[in-house]
């Protein structure tokens, strides 16, 4: 029997003697990573990232990705991105410690509405004050309280002489067929 | 990138609503850049990655900042502390959505191969290769990540990781060769 063996391939032999995954890989902060990352972890916190990174794959894809993406110019991000994270953060009024406390005594039903913030008080008012306009103009077109009450009173005697009509020519005719 | 390295912040975390329009056009492309990327095992679609997108500036301005307020300059840049919150919301987003799926053509040949159980595994013993020998190792053989990544990855010249790479082979091979009759 033959006692040299046939020299396997790198890869191979890496295969038949890589430790598997461990159930429970040790868990490395977002800091702690993109200090490594970095390159910033004295030697002793490098190995200790550098450990948990060969045992868990998906901390490694993370590594290899974000190293790529890191290294390379990036493209500009869609206008959309930027308009709706800046809505996330409001002015610096609004979050003053004064308007806290204005807020808090503003009533219970204030309290119970939902905030929308000074920007939506505004324009809510702004419109209740324009439907108010087109409503006051738009009476006043149309003549007013007192124009409309002369012709409902108008109307309503139209109808009044218009039935006493129909009654008297009914009795007129009546008489005169009796006579 | 460069422009985020500017931020005040403190300003930042203080809530000022400049500061923090300042941030987030500094900070879109990348955190756009690391969502986007980041689901495309996924499948997902475009508006996924803008909702995903808006989730990690949610996350990062949430209960008074906090998240944000976490960071340390001393510690990591704040584009690489980005990248890597941006990465985790957006995992935490697509699995909130769905699976991950990946053509066969790019899964490694080692994630498809079926281990035989019988076969007793040859043990490396601790302290045999260097945790960086062992994780080159796998970027290259499991990952099967050329030279060039792996030295991106680890911010060495593609020489520096040939060289562990033949080091820490060599001593596999002379570990098992002492072990074998």
């Amino acid at each position: 029997m033959s006692t040299e063996h046939t020299p396997r391939s790198d890869k191979e032999l890496w295969r038949s003697v890589a430790p598997d995954r461990s159930s429970s890989p040790a868990a490395v902060s977002d800091l702690d990573f993109a200090a490594w990352l970095d390159g910033r972890l004295s030697h002793g916190e490098a190995a200790r990232i550098e450990a948990a990174l060969a045992d868990n794959p998906d901390l490694r894809t993370a590594a290899l990705e974000l190293a790529d993406i890191l290294g390379t110019p990036l493209p500009a991000a869609p206008p959309r991105v930027a308009v709706r994270a800046q809505a996330l953060v409001g002015f610096a009024a609004e979050r003053s410690p004064g308007n806290k406390l204005r807020a808090t005594g503003a009533g219970l039903l204030a309290a119970l509405l939902p905030s929308f913030g000074q920007g939506f008080s505004l324009q809510r008012g702004v419109m209740a004050g324009l439907a108010v306009v087109v409503a006051a103009v738009g009476f006043t077109l149309g003549g007013g309280l007192g124009n409309s009450f002369v012709a409902q009173r108008y109307a309503s005697a139209t109808v009044v002489r218009s039935f006493g009509t129909d009654t008297s020519q009914q009795l007129n005719d009546l008489f005169t067929d009796s006579l | 990138m460069n422009e985020l390295n500017q931020i005040d912040l403190r300003s930042l975390v203080a809530g000022h609503k400049r500061a923090w329009d300042a941030f987030v056009q500094a900070a879109s492309p990348l955190i756009h850049a690391v969502v986007r990327r980041s689901l495309g095992a996924y499948r997902l679609g475009d508006d996924d990655v803008l909702d995903a997108t808006q989730d990690v500036f949610v996350r990062l301005c949430a209960n008074d900042f906090r998240l944000l307020k976490t960071y340390d300059p001393a510690r990591a840049g704040l584009s690489t502390w980005l990248a890597v919150v941006a990465r985790s919301a957006a995992i935490d987003f697509a699995r909130r959505r769905r699976q991950p799926t990946a053509p066969i053509d790019d899964v490694p040949e080692a994630a498809l191969a079926i281990e035989d159980r019988h076969v007793e595994k040859l043990k490396i013993p601790e302290g045999l290769l260097t945790e960086r020998q062992t994780l080159i190792l796998r970027c290259l053989y499991e990952e099967e990540r050329d030279v060039a990544e792996v030295a991106q990855l680890l911010k060495v010249d593609a020489q520096t990781i040939r060289s562990t790479h033949h080091k820490a082979l060599l001593r596999l091979r002379e570990h098992f060769r002492e072990r074998t009759p």
